[in-house]
């Protein structure tokens, strides 16, 4: 009874959607690389290094904006860096971001040991700036004023327009569909994966800056498998934004879920609510619900 | 025709030996940049890992689990199985020969033993016949299915354990009895003392020979490797390919379990939660290296082996987590290098 009293409550669903916001930034990342026809499974790397990026320029200049301004470029640099990988060289793209989480997830250990003499986590900074006559509404103030969470879910029309709705929409995702048909039409294939490259590293980014303004420190392991867990909500999506933004409040829905539990101690095991959306990823993808087709060229170099 | 093999393994050699040499040269810019002297640094890691029993044999047994865990992930590459799941594969078996060799520990350690390295391989073999079989059945790639695995085998593994096995407030399960643990190295040669080398090393060595025979001189290896070349062509010549993805995925995959047996029954006597440390993922570099050719296997852990242990010893100029920067800096240079091997190197070469 009081895990349910706790689930309708407007707070549990400010939780829900602050959880909702990494998730479908990343996922919307992932689908931009993937409807150009590049997998691209280092999403949660990208966000590694974007919050630990955040971390640092905001320490070291002790300005949010600085902070988060850098913490996109580094993003942007390394998808720069990862499409040379897989559109110019044509490198697999699995092995290429297994190779990217490693570096990256290595790097930001490495960095936080080095510069703070920590093994854990750096020092606290100061979170993003909220909308400040928001910010005082009870209970979902924090969302409602929150910068990033706003965008997300703005990015909810974003992404379709952008994808259904224009020319560079339609170019990008006839690159992912069919590259040689898009080539003969005059489409610049590589640019075009390029684009969707860096467009994911942009959106990536800005979930692990999120997440680390949010927490207002970062630390090693914080961004716990969430860039998985957006790759699941594109696949269980569909590649539809619309669809995917279901997915995501799924998720997220299943993480408060968690963490009430976690607090109320029932008799559910937390570790069970864990692994349901990878498990319900499988089983979307096995065909159990409904239908799934990615892109027909995802993950061809071309 | 001969001609060309020769050349290819030449590439290889040639891409590996750039790789290398280039990871080095990035790992002594980093130590530049961060105003350490690789000089310094390198003599340090060097005395301490060739200058003591202790430290050889550290980085013998820090290579063992690598050997093993890239012999499986070999066997599953060569069919073009990208299988990302031996974290989770490798941490169930081993769970499950730790579980085995406590309930057995009362009996003799030839009993022990093979029934814990049979459940484990059987447990983590069977966790790869779950992608190959959603992939044979339904068409659906490997690589997302075995990374969802992951996180919930080692969610199911940490239910279980926290729930039912472990030791009271701790990660671990029950300590096996010391009867069936597996000689150390240093109970033979006094020079190892200290080290946790044991005879799974040894065991990890034929394992691999035994990998190179399987794969390269045996049919069943002939025909992964037949798939994981050119699917449509090996179906013509009478390959059963869904047969031979699920055969590849089940040894691949059963094969990291053997990892358990270095940390379990040759080192710790418990099954602990989180000691594979991304060992799952850091086998895929190290396959990589090598080209999935097992003997290239040891040499490629022995490098990554002597990286880690290395790293450990000179924690004290430099944190021992570049390691994780460094692994990442292998893969990425061995597979751009491979590229442009491939393109000036090997690009008169017809088989292309």
């Amino acid at each position: 009874m009081e895990l349910i009293s706790q689930i309708i409550s407007l707070t549990f669903l400010a939780q829900v959607l602050r959880l909702f916001t990494p998730y479908y930034l990343g996922a919307n990342a992932a689908n931009f690389s993937e409807r150009s026809g590049v997998v691209n499974i280092a999403i949660e790397g990208f966000m590694i290094i974007s919050a630990l990026g955040y971390a640092l320029f905001t320490i070291f200049s002790g300005n949010a904006i600085i902070g988060l301004l850098s913490a996109i470029a580094l993003s942007v640099l390394f998808s720069f860096l990862f499409a040379l990988f897989v559109v110019k060289l044509k490198i697999n793209q699995i092995v290429a971001g297994v190779g990217f989480n490693l570096l990256m997830a290595g790097l930001a250990k490495f960095l936080i040991v080095f510069l703070f003499q920590s093994s854990s986590n750096t020092p606290r900074f100061e979170s993003l700036p909220n909308i400040p006559f928001l910010f005082d509404v009870p209970f979902i103030g924090k969302v409602l004023s929150d910068y990033i969470i706003l965008f997300s879910f703005a990015l909810l029309f974003i992404s379709n327009f952008i994808l259904f709705k224009t020319k560079f929409g339609l170019r990008l995702r006839s690159v992912g569909e069919n590259p040689e048909a898009g080539e003969s039409l005059g489409i610049k294939v590589r640019l075009y994966k390029l684009y969707g490259v860096v467009i994911c590293g942009f959106l990536a980014s800005l979930g692990g800056i999120w997440l680390a303004s949010n927490q207002n420190s970062f630390s090693d392991g914080m961004i716990a498998g969430r860039g998985y867990i957006a790759i699941a909500a594109m696949i269980i999506g569909k590649w539809k934004p619309v669809n995917i933004f279901i997915a995501c409040l799924m998720f997220a829905f299943f993480e408060a879920l968690e963490i009430s539990l976690q607090i109320t101690g029932t008799f559910i095991p937390s570790q069970i609510v864990q692994m349901l959306p990878y498990l319900i990823t499988i089983l979307v993808l096995i065909g159990f619900i409904g239908k799934t087709k990615p892109p027909a060229a995802d993950g061809i170099p071309y | 025709m001969v001609l060309q093999v020769n050349k290819k393994i030449k590439a290889n050699i040639i891409s590996i030996s750039i790789s290398v040499a280039l990871t080095f040269l990035i790992t002594i810019i980093i130590f530049l940049i961060i105003g350490k002297n690789p000089l310094e640094v390198f003599s340090m890691m060097f005395a301490d890992v060739f200058g003591s029993g202790y430290g050889f044999g550290q980085t013998l047994f820090k290579a063992t689990p690598l050997i093993i865990c890239g012999c499986g992930l070999a066997i599953c590459f060569h069919a073009s199985l990208f299988n990302i799941g031996a974290e989770g594969q490798l941490n169930a078996g081993s769970f499950v020969i730790g579980l085995i060799a406590y309930y057995l520990s009362g009996y003799s350690f030839l009993i022990a033993i093979p029934l814990a390295l049979i459940g484990g391989f059987v447990i983590s073999g069977l966790l790869g016949l779950i992608p190959a079989i959603i992939k044979v059945k339904k068409g659906v790639s490997e690589v997302i299915t075995t990374i969802m695995m992951n996180f919930i085998v080692l969610a199911l593994i940490n239910f279980f354990l926290i729930d039912f096995f472990a030791v009271k407030s701790t990660v671990h399960t029950e300590k096996i009895s010391d009867a069936i643990m597996i000689p150390k190295f240093s109970d033979f040669f006094p020079m190892f003392r200290g080290s946790s080398l044991n005879l799974v090393f040894i065991v990890s060595i034929i394992l691999a020979f035994a990998t190179y025979y399987f794969i390269y001189k045996t049919k069943i290896g002939y025909e992964i490797r037949a798939v994981g070349y050119n699917e449509t062509a090996s179906k013509y010549i009478g390959i059963k390919i869904n047969k031979t993805i699920l055969l590849s995925f089940f040894i691949g995959a059963g094969l990291t379990s053997l990892v358990g047996l270095n940390f379990i029954m040759g080192y710790k006597g418990y099954y602990e939660f989180g000691f594979s440390n991304n060992l799952g993922f850091t086998a895929i570099a190290v396959a990589l290296l090598a080209k999935n050719n097992p003997i290239g296997i040891i040499f490629s852990a022995l490098l990554f082996g002597f990286l880690d242990y290395g790293g450990l010893s000179v924690n004290t100029l430099v944190p021992k987590e570049i390691m994780f920067v460094i692994q990442g800096v292998v893969i990425l240079t061995i597979l751009s290098v491979d590229k442009l091997v491939e393109k000036y190197y090997l690009k008169n070469n017809y088989w292309n």
